[in-house]
């Protein structure tokens, strides 16, 4: 074939052109969460230096005290740390096996027309809007924990406490969780069940001991996924926590206070440190899901190799 | 001479699509029986009917009988799981399970109950020494078994299968992914194994089957053309496709 020279130039400067082209897409991109970390940091660490406006705020104090009040110009976010914690893995404790056996259940086990219906169910859910479960956990959930409560003898505020964040929280992180386990599961090659089978292995023995175990590296991420919306979900928290002024909070009746609702309470009618403090605890939540999402890799790491 | 399973009539259908036609065969005990044949003739379907692994393919239905000890196996009455602890099987892929070498070969008799853990270290030993694989692993049984090159891992699966101490191995194009040294030992292997197993084996590779099988069935088109003794079907093929496709004119 006559090679047009010409042509190949042209086509040769087009490729460059692309390529400086993504190139500055993926620098605008990562620069948006560059910005985004520098503006919390900077606001976030404004309240502890000297020559702060407002007047300096003393950063032990601000980590590690057990009491948050505006009023008084307290403000410790040290048991609203561990409060989030709780809550947080609370909820993936209760949500992880259901979610991971739902999705075996949807992959493996239903038969097709169910299977297909209970996909769809799941990914509905993972798109409903945080505030309607914010809703539907304020009118129904707290209604549930009022009268459990009343069961044990124990009066709530409502109905808002810690158990109904945990239950809203594992009913919000569920689809996530199962979503990704089903991918994990469909992803297994299908040559290990069957050598499984041809083991003499169950159809239960073969999904415990081998689908799960392959795909536990995938159900993990779910996991992680999982656990980072817990930890980060703000709006159908804060319609339940019931905001504590001081902790942490253990029991499950009593009402409790998470990161992400101190940053949202009254954050339209106020100003000055109680404004500026707020990008702090936004701060110390970033660190957090940082830390814990690292933690987490970790433990899959070691889990997946096994 | 001992029969292992008698085929009578056998049809396989997927869906409208006939798979194999009225296949007749006798399959004999402490032998190895080949299966050769053009790809999409059959033979490795009509392999998976003697373990019944098609029962997993959705549309595939199955009429005439196989029988096996004198019952046919695919009588309602027949227990599936413990059809399978009797005729094993190796597949194409070497498939170890991700977990580690004990783990994997001690699979199978976890699965039937067994949790003595001296009695497995014995099976264990036992079926990756008959593998001949055990000098080559014994330093790390607790080591994944994803870390061993492909000959190891066909062998690990062979070891695995052979754990559970059954009568028939079938073999699915067992060293059709691996290279020749590690198919030249499996089929060392084979040699070995069938004084204590009926081995049946489907291969494409009409040398393999001559080298090693003692019977050859040669599928063509779901149909069972030659069916004999090793040495026969290849020196003088009864029927003009046979010697057609052992000499290379087609396939």
């Amino acid at each position: 074939m006559q090679v047009n020279k010409k042509y190949i130039k042209k086509n040769k400067t087009i490729d460059s052109i692309y390529k400086y082209f993504f190139m500055a897409m993926a620098i605008l991109a990562s620069s948006f969460i560059v910005l985004l970390v520098l503006f919390v940091f900077t606001k976030g660490i404004s309240p502890f230096l000297s020559g702060y406006e407002y007047g300096q705020v003393n950063f032990f104090d601000f980590l590690f005290g057990l009491t948050y009040r505006q009023d008084k110009g307290i403000y410790g976010v040290g048991f609203i740390i561990i409060n989030t914690f709780i809550s947080a893995f609370a909820a993936l404790i209760i949500s992880f096996p259901i979610s991971v056996l739902t999705a075996l259940f949807i992959v493996k086990i239903a038969p097709k027309n169910l299977s297909k219906v209970m996909q769809t169910i799941v990914e509905l859910l993972a798109s409903i809007p945080s505030i309607v479960y914010g809703v539907f956990a304020g009118g129904v959930i707290t209604g549930i924990v009022k009268d459990l409560a009343l069961l044990f003898g124990v009066s709530t505020a409502g109905g808002s406490s810690l158990l109904a964040v945990v239950i809203l929280l594992a009913i919000m992180i569920f689809p996530t969780i199962t979503s990704l386990s089903i991918s994990a599961i469909q992803a297994v090659d299908k040559d290990l069940e069957q050598a499984s089978l041809a083991l003499g292995a169950t159809k239960t023995q073969t999904n415990f001991k081998i689908v799960l175990i392959a795909a536990k590296s995938g159900i993990f991420a779910g996991a992680i996924l999982g656990i980072g919306r817990a930890f980060g979900e703000a709006t159908a928290v804060a319609m339940v926590a019931g905001n504590k002024l001081f902790g942490p909070t253990f029991n499950p009746f009593d009402i409790t206070r998470t990161l992400t609702t101190t940053m949202l309470a009254g954050l339209k009618e106020t100003s000055g440190l109680d404004y500026d403090i707020r990008f702090s605890v936004g701060l110390v939540l970033m660190v957090v899901i940082f830390v814990s999402n690292y933690i987490l890799n970790l433990v899959k790491k070691k889990v997946g190799n096994m | 001479m001992e029969t292992s399973f008698i085929v009578k009539d056998l049809d396989l259908f997927y869906g409208d699509k006939q798979a194999l036609k009225k296949i007749n065969m006798e399959l004999y005990k402490n032998k190895v029986t080949a299966f050769i044949g053009p790809s999409g003739c059959g033979k490795s379907t009509f392999l998976r009917c003697l373990n019944r692994m098609n029962d997993l393919i959705e549309g595939c239905k199955i009429v005439g009988t196989i029988e096996k000890d004198g019952v046919n196996i695919y009588s309602s009455k027949t227990d599936i799981v413990d059809l399978r602890t009797k005729v094993g099987m190796v597949f194409q892929k070497p498939n170890p399970f991700p977990m580690s070498i004990f783990d994997n070969v001690a699979y199978g008799p976890r699965c039937q109950g067994l949790k003595d853990k001296k009695h497995l270290e014995e099976i264990v030993t036992k079926a990756l020494k008959q593998a001949a694989l055990y000098e080559e692993v014994k330093d790390r049984l607790n080591e994944s078994a994803l870390g061993l090159s492909g000959g190891q891992q066909q062998r690990l699966c062979i070891a695995r299968c052979i754990a559970m101490e059954p009568e028939v191995i079938l073999m699915d194009e067992p060293t059709s992914a691996l290279d020749p040294i590690a198919t030249a030992k499996i089929e060392e292997l084979i040699e070995e194994l069938k004084n204590d197993y009926t081995i049946i084996i489907v291969t494409h590779s009409m040398q393999q089957a001559s080298r090693i099988s003692d019977y050859t069935a040669f599928f063509l088109l779901g149909e069972v053309v030659e069916f004999d003794n090793t040495k026969l079907v290849f020196s003088t093929p009864k029927d003009k496709r046979t010697e057609d496709y052992i000499t290379g004119r087609f396939g």
